[in-house]
């Protein structure tokens, strides 16, 4: 169990850096003191992260920024990075265009 | 649905699932195994350099070369490959849909071999996302694959095995290596590998970091600073090279996406997001398999055993081998696999600092910060000697499982014995002929052959050389030392290549005796400039 | 660590943040939210198609539903200070054959019974209002008032700004039972064996609902169902419309960010056989089945790559509509469940309502006909 206020407390308020505006996430352009402010309003978790801010949601799904991600939210948790479980893999694991997908009953290749 | 049916699903034809998908084909089971890629090998085809190793390892035989062999066996025992089929997802019931063409197909495995590799990481700094902000793999991609140079002008960050060999196939293509630097305080990969770089003159600059590539459209510059003990630079450190590249060696992460997909039980690890296995490659979903980089990064090598593992106990789970056949291949391949895995970059040694080899000998600080070892130090290690005759200088100081060099002397001049993490000894009973073989066979470069006195005052140092233009015999040049720095006048006195030598050609310079020690490099007199 | 509280939640989704938002905003001061997960959102709340919609509704739902588009929805981002990305652009339920428009002209015809503007357009009309779609469709019933929004900042901006105002929050807060204290569900209990203890328990946790209220002896008829959706990569701007089906083929609108986020089945989904239902996998014939239904009536995206896809699972009431009230059967429990697929478009409305039914004050709109206990045999 996770007490939100209690971790929010804990970690204290968020505090300004020189490398706020450094982009993270360049599919989705989320830069690192997007990501630190989020976590001190109770975005603990990188689910809830791609949801709020859309890092790791554009074309490359995270494989860029995912483990870096993972890092700045952890430290800002003040946790090690295991802390911060990554994204869940779903299909398709790379971009296709709708009209290859709809395209399955092809049966056997040649 | 039009679902096709295979015992055995292999997701990614690199070393570790074609390796599979041959020792599996080998006992019968019919495998078919998917690659997004135009060709088979996957990291295969871009290695190079030679591998470490033993002779089960192909230790000395370049990495496209092992990937050539692999291929040829994987025709031989009848592997299905299919190119550019990209694993859409992993459902479950073994069910793996593929892009093929223009169209999607589906299939069902009663086993699945998930061997999909790795990805780069990265790094942010200011101006990261500049193009000419490159991966080290994508660099060596580029060379390698596509005989296409990143760039002119370099600076490495990462000073890992990627790091410091693709630093040394850049200058191979032609590029200038300005610098390598890690926010380190030691060098991560093979001494041999740093040792290599360092000679050509490339500064090494550990707990360093990158603050700022620079430039508006591209990279035209980049700035690095030294890291304090708290991971922030220190004020009035900075360092401004002039560069158009900046490679990133940061390490891997597993491209396990695929298993996390199919339910598979995954661990967070610092290595990253891996399934968990047990040592046959059985992820949680029975009969779905792992194997190779995804499974936890290590070298190409490993990934191959790994794979065989994987191909002979899927086999024996299908039915197709029996359980005492796959017991006495796997104890066979788990030997080596145990092999590769010794030594001091053992997956138990990493972050640890190692201050003694195993035969008790200080290791060199200034291999750790600088990349060479300093003409104090490398006396003490035991492939060093002083002879007056000719015979080969080891400069092999760091525990790395690896023994060409025992074999490739047939006069029994160079020892490691049977452990093969040992560094070799020069055994003075017997005698050099300066063949030269030691000297090719050396993945890291590291055995020179040296002789005193051919003339008054002068004597030879034999070294590798990987460069083009070969240099001419009579050619008069600059030798340098293991700092990459002049250390006197030289003539190349003879040249060798030999197919026996796989493209490493032996040069001979001619140096006066105190010089012996010293002179590691060559270079031609234009470029090279005393300091 | 506080354990008493006013109110406790049960379910970090978007009704329950939206009802701990309400609540705290009408200055209830002690009110905890306890998430089975460790994510806030993470049921059907983060993975729903946005649709913020009244036509094609039931009419039991459709005050509540127009009461939220008419006085919630459109200053949400500015309470909340998270843009939910409410668009108010109107949906176009799509037709292709005569049994279509006579469907889609049913329901038109009970929802202006109870006061909405919705009316039935031609396939003129349609590709005026829409030029994106395929040439097959016959006519579309168009509800101008209705629209989308963002349901992952709407869920995570309701839980940000009650954070703020005080509301605690607990996750990774699996719940195993309710408990009653001299009559009254007072205790919930979590499966580490922790106790919260409040003076109203409110039940939100999607389909899980069914087996905590049944510790104190409620049922809440409902079934799930597996139900997928796709992303693709941006695209140009095209259209602020929402679309869906007489046949109910897909739904989807194209988000702000240039994504088009789509809804759709492949027919398997009602013989799903999970063996763990929160893995959520993802169906090998969905995804195709899917951009099948979506290239039929929208053609123009066969060349858009999908990124991404998902699923969730719905909380399916028996008859179609949600539980939404008091358990008369057991004092102290307010429940909200079973939302059947369509609960994102109405929760703020529904935390409204919760957090008056909660202060025994009167809903804004008349939900009688959404009593928990209102299942009767048929014969």
């Amino acid at each position: 169990m996770i007490d939100i206020r209690q971790k929010l407390e804990e970690i204290g308020a968020f505090e300004p850096h020189a490398d706020d505006g450094l982009l993270v996430c360049r599919c989705e352009e989320v830069t690192k003191g997007e990501i630190r402010k989020a976590v001190h309003e109770g975005i603990f978790t990188i689910e809830e992260m791609r949801r709020y801010l859309r890092n790791g949601m554009g074309l490359c799904q995270g494989q860029t920024c995912g483990r870096l991600v993972k890092s700045i939210m952890a430290a800002e948790l003040k946790e090690t990075p295991d802390y911060v479980e990554p994204a869940s893999a779903r299909a398709p694991m790379r971009p296709i265009e709708m009209e290859i997908l709809g395209k399955d009953q092809g049966g056997a290749y040649e | 649905m039009d679902i096709r049916r295979y015992d055995m699903i292999v997701i990614g034809a690199g070393p570790a699932g074609l390796s599979a998908a041959i020792e599996a084909a080998k006992h019968g089971v019919k495998p078919i195994v998917f690659d997004e890629n135009a060709r088979p090998g996957g990291q295969l085809f871009k290695q190079i350099h030679k591998f470490f190793g033993s002779k089960e390892h192909k230790a000395k035989i370049r990495g496209f070369k092992i990937g050539e062999e692999l291929l040829a066996e994987a025709e031989k025992f009848g592997v299905e490959v299919v190119l550019n089929a990209t694993v859409v997802g992993l459902y479950p019931d073994k069910e793996v849909t593929v892009k093929i063409g223009e169209e999607i197909q589906h299939f069902k495995g009663d086993s699945i071999l998930v061997a999909t590799g790795a990805s780069e990481n990265m790094v942010n700094f200011k101006g990261w996302t500049l193009p000419g902000v490159i991966g080290a793999g994508a660099a060596q991609t580029m060379m390698n694959l596509h005989h296409i140079l990143p760039g002119k002008k370099v600076l490495m960050l990462g000073s890992g095995n990627v790091g410091l060999v693709v630093s040394f196939q850049l200058m191979q293509a032609g590029c200038e290596v300005v610098a390598l630097c890690d926010a380190a305080p030691r060098i991560g990969g093979y001494g041999v590998h740093a040792a290599k770089v360092a000679r050509c003159g490339v500064p090494f600059y550990l707990s360093h970091t990158i603050i700022e590539a620079e430039g508006d459209e591209y990279v035209t510059g980049v700035t690095i600073g030294e890291v304090g003990p708290d991971w922030k630079i220190i004020p009035g450190t900075e360092k401004h090279f002039d560069v158009d590249t900046i490679c990133l060696a940061v390490g891997l992460s597993p491209m396990s996406q695929l298993l996390d997909q199919a339910g598979c039980q995954m661990k967070d690890t610092r290595g990253g997001f891996v399934p968990a296995c047990d040592a046959e490659g059985q992820t949680s979903v029975p009969g779905i398999y792992a194997a190779g980089d995804v499974s936890g990064i290590e070298e190409a090598s490993s990934a191959m055993i790994e794979g065989r593992i994987s191909g002979i106990t899927i086999a024996e789970y299908l039915g197709f081998a029996e359980k005492e056949e796959k017991e006495s291949r796997i104890s066979e391949l788990e030997a080596q696999l145990d092999t590769l895995r010794q030594g001091m970059f053992a997956p138990a040694n990493r972050g640890k600092k190692i201050e003694k080899t195993e035969e008790g000998i200080a290791i060199s600080e200034n291999l750790l910060v600088k990349g060479f070892v300093s003409d104090e130090e490398i006396g003490r290690f035991p492939g060093v000697t002083k002879q007056r005759k000719i015979h080969p200088v080891m400069e092999c100081t760091q525990n790395i499982p690896c023994n060409p060099c025992q074999d490739a002397c047939k006069r029994g001049c160079i020892s490691i014995g049977s452990n093969i993490t040992s560094l070799p000894v020069v055994d003075k009973e017997h005698e050099c002929i300066g063949c030269g073989l030691c000297v090719a066979s050396c993945s890291g470069q590291a055995i020179f052959l040296v002789e005193e006195d051919v003339e008054p005052g002068y004597g030879e140092v034999t070294m590798p050389y990987e460069f083009m233009p070969l240099p001419v015999v009579g050619e008069k040049g600059i030798a340098c030392g293991r700092d990459g720095k002049a250390v006197c006048d030289c003539e190349v006195t003879k040249v060798r290549t030999s197919p026996a030598f796989d493209h490493t050609n032996l040069l001979t310079i001619k140096v006066p005796n105190d010089m012996l020690m010293k002179a590691r490099f060559y270079r031609a007199k234009k470029e090279a400039a005393y300091d | 660590m506080n354990k008493t509280a006013d109110v406790i939640i049960i379910g970090g989704g978007v009704v329950g943040c939206a009802t701990a938002y309400y609540l705290a905003k009408s200055g209830t001061k002690q009110v905890i939210v306890l998430e089975a997960s460790k994510s806030i959102g993470h049921g059907g709340s983060c993975r729903n198609g946005g649709g913020v919609r009244q036509s094609g509704r039931d009419v039991r739902e459709l005050p509540y539903a127009m009461y939220g588009i008419q006085h919630l929805w459109p200053t949400l981002s500015e309470e909340l200070g998270v843009d939910v990305e409410y668009t108010q652009k109107g949906n176009l339920r799509l037709g292709k054959t005569q049994a279509h428009l006579e469907k889609l002209q049913k329901l038109a015809d009970n929802a202006k019974a109870v006061g909405l503007g919705v009316e039935m357009v031609d396939a003129k009309e349609v590709q005026e209002i829409c030029p994106y779609l395929s040439k097959d469709i016959i006519g579309a019933s168009w509800c101008p008032t209705d629209g989308h929004a963002n349901p992952l900042t709407t869920t995570l901006g309701y839980y940000k700004r009650s954070l703020e105002m005080g509301v605690s929050y607990y996750t990774d807060a699996k719940v195993a039972l309710l408990k009653k204290v001299r009559g009254k569900v007072r205790q919930v209990i979590l499966t580490d064996g922790t106790v919260f203890e409040g003076e109203h328990i409110v039940l939100c946790a999607g389909y899980e609902s069914r087996a905590i209220a049944r510790t104190v002896g409620v049922d809440l008829p409902m079934t799930k169902l597996i139900d997928e959706m796709f992303v693709t990569e941006m695209q140009p701007h095209m259209f602020d419309i929402m679309l869906g089906t007489a046949s109910a083929d897909f739904y989807g609108h194209q988000a702000h960010h240039g994504s088009f986020v789509f809804g759709s089945e492949c027919g398997y989904e009602e013989v799903t056989d999970m063996e763990d239902p929160s893995k959520l996998y993802t169906n090998a014939m969905t995804l195709s089945a899917s951009c099948r239904a979506v290239m039929d009536y929208v053609p123009c995206l066969k060349g858009a790559k999908v990124v991404r896809s998902w699923c969730g699972w719905l909380d399916n009431a028996f008859d179609g509509v949600p539980f939404i009230g008091d358990c008369k059967d057991a004092e102290g429990l307010t429940v909200a469940c079973g939302f059947t697929g369509h609960g994102f478009g109405t929760a703020p409305a529904v935390g409204l309502m919760l957090s008056r039914i909660v202060h025994g004050e009167k809903t804004v709109v008349d939900i009688s006909a959404l009593a928990p206990n209102r299942f009767k045999p048929n014969k």
